[in-house]
């Protein structure tokens, strides 16, 4: 069988010039589908391997230990009710720390708390500024450079010092380098110390909010709210990377006996980590790529309702043809390879599309969408497949008329 | 040897009222290098006939043997390849694909045969050497003149050297200069032993043919031979698209073939359907 006979490409091709404008809309539904197919895929994918850069450039056997939702009574519909299932969210305490850090295996530990606070500074002030109290270690655990001066030491929680974002830097200063100006919390006087680098900026994360946060010590912090502070996150190194897992399980057993056994608190190693984070971008994911999914049935339905006008059109064309010999099969293939054509060309003018809008995003937001070889073939393989199969009936339409019928019609 | 041999072969459209008898039990025998020449009024059949002969239409009954083969029933596909093989169509609208160089238009069997692009290239331009033609090779039918498109709808038929050239009215479409030109074309055709048969309403065209048939009603009502070079001799008389004179004279001027045909008989009594078997 030759289904690619160069004639008959040629007259799929002539036939594609000779109704462009009418070609270009039928093509929409797959040049739709095939554009938000490979978007969808490649910035999901994209955000997936900058958050696994972070992870990566952070340390892939860091443990997090988190506070977590007590539910009972399951389904989180119940807030919708007045009397709601019992939703309680649990805490860290310092307690919680000391044992962390005391537990076997474990090498370093960093606390986060978050509180905000009025802040003041010589330029300008937040009215709830991010005020994050941490220890001297979390820029070399975390591998967070800075642009200016140091991070917090030692001794930072007896001289009342701090740390800003990039952002931060700008927003309350006026100066360029705020090195050792003066930064009021909460009316409380604060020397800056050191500038942060900025942040790895991920979609997703909360990158942005870190820059225009404050770090203070966590012995200020504690002091600061009376001891009442919220430790969202506690951050533990492993002795031994490679007995990460186990370290895990003894954290966990050992909060567990603190917290009279109960669950209010996750510890997550990276993996888990990555997994939570990127659990709604997959869901998310499957949703567009079952709109595109959509949107390409219609666009094979737009190929098949143009193909059956077109072959209604040139029933005179295929009579002519049949008169001059050709079989129910070749004009089977002829149309065929004119839906597929059509499909393909949808296909190819989604990739480019596809390929624009990715330029854009790079160009103008912080995502870089990840368009992999394997997308591109898959997306064109399936644009071609949509033409074959709704330009079948179509072609059997078309390769069933008989001959002196066809030639009749004008 | 006969060529083509129908042997009471009926077509029949539409059923209860609606039924037209397009083709009445015509019996008919064509040799091999036979130049034939088929008149009649409109709706009489003649294009019917080609059709079955072109099988490009199935006889609703009766026999049809091509070359000793009988192809009354064969699959569509079937007839397909061999209208391909054998058959070359000429029509009067000359049937030319727009869309297409003239040089492909004339390769298309060829490209139905599976045969290389380069070879049928070569091949239908040698054909368009012969039809005089070949200089508009890569032009598209719409920038030809009515003769020269005919010419090339001819050189189409001839591209897969056929046994049978079926021309359904050529010339209807053309001026005279344009029906001389086709019409010299095909009795070149036949000179070299080709076997052609032809549609006409123009009697003059008759001094091609070796033979002139002649139909009314869906029957061959007389059908005879011919000299090469004169106009039949009672083909001259039957101007169908005569006005009509008399009320003998019936609205598709049949009136006027059956008094040629056989002048002394009253005109009333041959309007009755009359069916001659035809000799060969």
């Amino acid at each position: 069988m030759k289904l690619l006979n160069d004639g008959q490409l040629k007259s799929a091709i002539n036939a594609f010039r000779n109704t462009k404008l009418r070609n270009f809309w039928t093509m929409l539904g797959v040049i739709i589908g095939v554009t938000s197919f490979i978007l969808v895929v490649g910035i999901s994918e994209g955000v997936k391997l900058q958050i696994l850069g972070q992870v990566q450039r952070i340390g892939s056997d860091i443990l997090t230990i988190r506070p977590n939702n007590i539910q009972i009574s399951g389904s989180s519909l119940d807030s919708l009710t007045l009397l709601s299932g019992i939703n309680v969210s649990g805490s860290l305490s310092p307690n919680d720390l000391s044992r962390v850090a005391n537990t076997k295996g474990v090498k370093e530990v960093v606390p986060l708390s978050a509180m905000t606070a009025q802040i003041n500074g010589s330029g300008g002030s937040y009215k709830k500024g991010l005020v994050i109290g941490t220890t001297p270690n979390f820029d070399t655990l975390l591998n967070q450079g800075l642009s200016y001066g140091n991070f917090l030491n030692s001794t930072s929680n007896m001289v009342n010092q701090v740390v800003v974002g990039s952002q931060a830097a700008v927003d309350l200063f006026n100066e360029d380098v705020p090195l050792g100006q003066t930064v009021l919390i909460n009316n409380q006087p604060f020397v800056v110390r050191g500038i942060l680098d900025p942040f790895p900026a991920t979609p997703l994360s909360s990158g942005a909010e870190f820059n225009k946060a404050l770090f203070i010590s966590y012995g200020n912090s504690e002091q600061m709210t009376n001891n009442t502070v919220t430790t969202y996150e506690i951050l533990a190194l492993p002795n031994d990377p490679s007995q990460a897992l186990k370290v895990q399980k003894n954290i966990e057993s050992s909060l567990l006996a603190s917290h009279g056994g109960q669950y209010d608190f996750r510890v997550l190693n990276q993996d888990q980590n990555l997994k939570s984070s990127t659990a709604i971008l997959d869901l998310v994911t499957k949703l567009v790529i079952g709109v595109s999914a959509i949107s390409l049935l219609v666009g094979g339905i737009g190929i098949m309702n143009v193909m059956l006008v077109s072959i209604t059109e040139r029933t005179h064309e295929i009579g002519i043809r049949k008169a001059l010999g050709a079989t129910n099969r070749q004009i089977l293939e002829q149309f065929l390879v004119e839906s597929t054509t059509l499909s393909f060309i949808g296909g190819l003018i989604g990739v480019i599309l596809a390929y624009i809008i990715d330029l854009v995003l790079r160009l103008f937001t912080d995502i870089e969408p990840s368009i992999s070889v394997t997308i591109i073939i898959l997306a064109l393989i399936i644009s071609t497949v949509i033409g074959v199969i709704f330009g079948s009936i179509p072609a059997f339409k078309a390769a069933k008329k008989e001959p002196i019928d066809a030639l009749r019609s004008e | 040897m006969a060529l083509i041999k129908l042997d009471n072969v009926s077509k029949i459209y539409g059923f209860g009222d609606a039924t037209t008898v397009a083709l009445d039990e015509v019996s008919l025998v064509i040799d091999k290098g036979e130049f034939v020449a088929v008149m009649g009024p409109s709706g009489s059949g003649k294009s019917t006939l080609m059709n079955v002969i072109g099988l490009l239409d199935r006889p609703s009954q009766g026999r049809y043997m091509l070359e000793n083969r009988s192809v009354s029933r064969l699959r569509s596909n079937q007839s397909a390849k061999i209208r391909r093989d054998s058959i070359g169509f000429i029509f009067q609208s000359f049937n030319l694909l727009n869309k297409l160089t003239v040089i492909d238009n004339v390769s298309l069997p060829l490209a139905y045969k599976g045969i290389s692009q380069s070879k049928r290239y070569k091949m239908a331009s040698n054909i368009l050497d012969r039809v005089g033609i070949r200089s508009r090779e890569y032009f598209y039918p719409p920038q030809l003149s009515g003769g020269q498109a005919q010419c090339v709808a001819i050189a189409r038929a001839l591209v897969n050297n056929p046994k049978i050239i079926i021309a359904d009215e050529p010339t209807g479409n053309l001026d005279s200069a344009g029906s001389r030109l086709v019409m010299e074309l095909l009795s070149e055709i036949h000179a070299m032993g080709n076997t052609v048969i032809f549609v006409t309403h123009n009697p003059e065209l008759t001094r091609y043919a070796t033979r002139v048939v002649y139909m009314h009603d869906g029957n061959i009502i007389h059908d005879e031979n011919t000299v090469i070079g004169r106009v039949a001799p009672r083909a001259r008389k039957v101007l169908y698209t005569l006005p009509v004179k008399s009320i003998d004279d019936d609205l598709a001027g049949v009136s006027a073939l059956v008094k040629a045909i056989e002048p002394k008989s009253s005109p009333q009594k041959k309007n009755k359907r009359k069916r001659k078997t035809v000799k060969k």
